[in-house]
């Protein structure tokens, strides 16, 4: 399943490419996400509880970042297994891209999702993923709408970034 | 499946009361969707709350203004009602077109919309008829009730009481299902009220149940076919799936607005 979307986001890119790299920001905004650890500048781990209607699976995964081009671009790869429920892998292409000072973010997710869940859900798995994608970036930007508070959170990540 | 608790409480209090204590607990209504979900290991709750000896969500009454389906009504009560049949016979009708007869005899409309699978028939019918739904704090509409698929605005271990769907002057639904779940690939409800037409559409929407307000109003104009004829709704907010792709879930749903329509002319 592939899907493409853009999103306008109000705040700087510089802001912006750090927020999508933040593991607290992250955390913060993946829906049902329990906790998002930084293994090395380009490794994390996450545990992730997907809720879906009754379905309700705990997964636990990395995420990775590829091609990295700061501040412009990047690849999202990552892979998780729910145990019983199943597992899945996907792939995010992120692209920033300014705009009167504030930042056009565009997306391609390509997602693979396989076991029981799948066998299940088959005629949900697609909406949902589009749900979740939605939600992920409407509490990003949310993040940006609130008073500058995201600003403040991601200081030392900026000036770790260089 | 996981080993889990299951509590039997005798009344509305008892349950509230037990549902509070964890978020763990799970309400047990008919079953049909939490249970084979529980089977398949995609759903772990440590406990079941059944709600089937509670007597303020059995059962049913027709009153001159509504029809109130209590929430742990078996669609097969409601199918075969003969005072539901008289009040709104779509409502019969959607009731016996549910799932199957194991289904029918023990799924509840109280389990189905508080569930809302984008492809359930009831919420339709909540929509299409304007019903009031009733939990243990408030009463809330339908049109503010569903949100998105699988999400409504019951808060946790709020529980649906009763249903209350308004009389009107006369409706249908008409459902095109997949024949193996017999979920409906696209169901619409078509109600004629006093005040104007009203138009739910369940299977066909990405966000789940949603009224097709553009036809509402074209009906509501001059209630003839010819009135739907330049109409569509927007394919990018169909479901695509491999069961049906987004343009002929968009198709069907025209269709099946004009069936429901002949339907109701044949009718009158």
């Amino acid at each position: 399943m592939e899907m493409a979307n853009t999103r306008r986001i109000d705040a700087s890119r510089e802001t912006v490419w750090a927020a999508i790299q933040d593991p607290a920001m992250l955390e913060k905004c993946i829906p049902g996400c329990k906790e998002v650890e930084k293994l090395s500048d380009t490794e994390m781990t996450a545990v992730v509880v997907l809720k879906v209607g009754p379905v309700k699976a705990t997964f636990k995964g990395k995420v990775q970042f590829e091609n990295v081009a700061a501040p412009a671009s990047l690849t999202l790869v990552g892979e998780g297994t729910g145990g019983i429920a199943g597992h899945a892998k996907g792939s995010a292409d992120v692209e920033l891209a300014e705009e009167d000072g504030a930042t056009v973010l565009s997306y391609r997710i390509k997602a693979q999702i396989g076991g029981r869940i799948a066998q299940l859900g088959a005629r949900l798995i697609d909406s949902t993923t589009q749900k979740l994608a939605a939600e992920f970036f409407n509490r990003l930007e949310a993040e940006f709408a609130e008073g500058g508070d995201a600003d403040t959170a991601l200081e030392p990540a900026l000036s770790a970034a260089g | 499946m996981n080993g889990f608790a299951y509590l039997t409480p005798g009344d509305l209090a008892e349950a509230l009361a037990l549902l509070r204590q964890g978020d763990e607990a799970s309400p047990l209504a008919g079953g049909q969707t939490l249970v084979p979900t529980m089977k398949q290991g995609l759903a772990a709750p440590e406990t079941l709350i059944d709600l089937g000896g509670l007597a303020e969500l059995a059962g049913l009454r027709v009153t001159p203004t509504h029809v109130e389906v209590g929430a742990m009504c078996p669609h097969a009560v409601v199918a075969a009602d003969p005072e539901v049949r008289a009040a709104c016979p779509a409502l019969a009708d959607l009731a016996g077109m549910i799932g199957d007869a194991q289904v029918r005899n023990r799924g509840t409309i109280g389990g189905s919309i508080a569930n809302n699978d984008p492809a359930a028939d009831y919420p339709a019918a909540c929509l299409g008829l304007n019903a009031v739904i009733r939990t243990d704090r408030r009463d809330i509409d339908a049109d503010d009730f569903f949100l998105s698929m699988f999400d409504t605005a019951l808060e946790p271990g709020e529980l649906i009481v009763s249903v209350a769907f308004p009389r009107c002057r006369e409706a249908a639904y008409l459902k095109f299902r997949n024949p193996a779940s017999r979920f409906a690939l696209a169901g619409v409800f078509l109600a004629r009220h006093e005040d104007g037409v009203r138009i739910a559409v369940t299977g066909a929407g990405t966000d789940g149940v949603f009224r097709w307000s553009e036809a509402e109003a074209a009906l509501g104009r001059e209630f003839t076919a010819t009135a739907l004829a330049g109409l569509a709704v927007p394919v990018e907010d169909m479901l695509g799936d491999l069961h049906a792709a987004a343009d002929y879930r968009a198709h069907l749903v025209k269709v099946l607005t004009a069936r429901a329509l002949a339907a109701i002319s044949q009718r009158a």
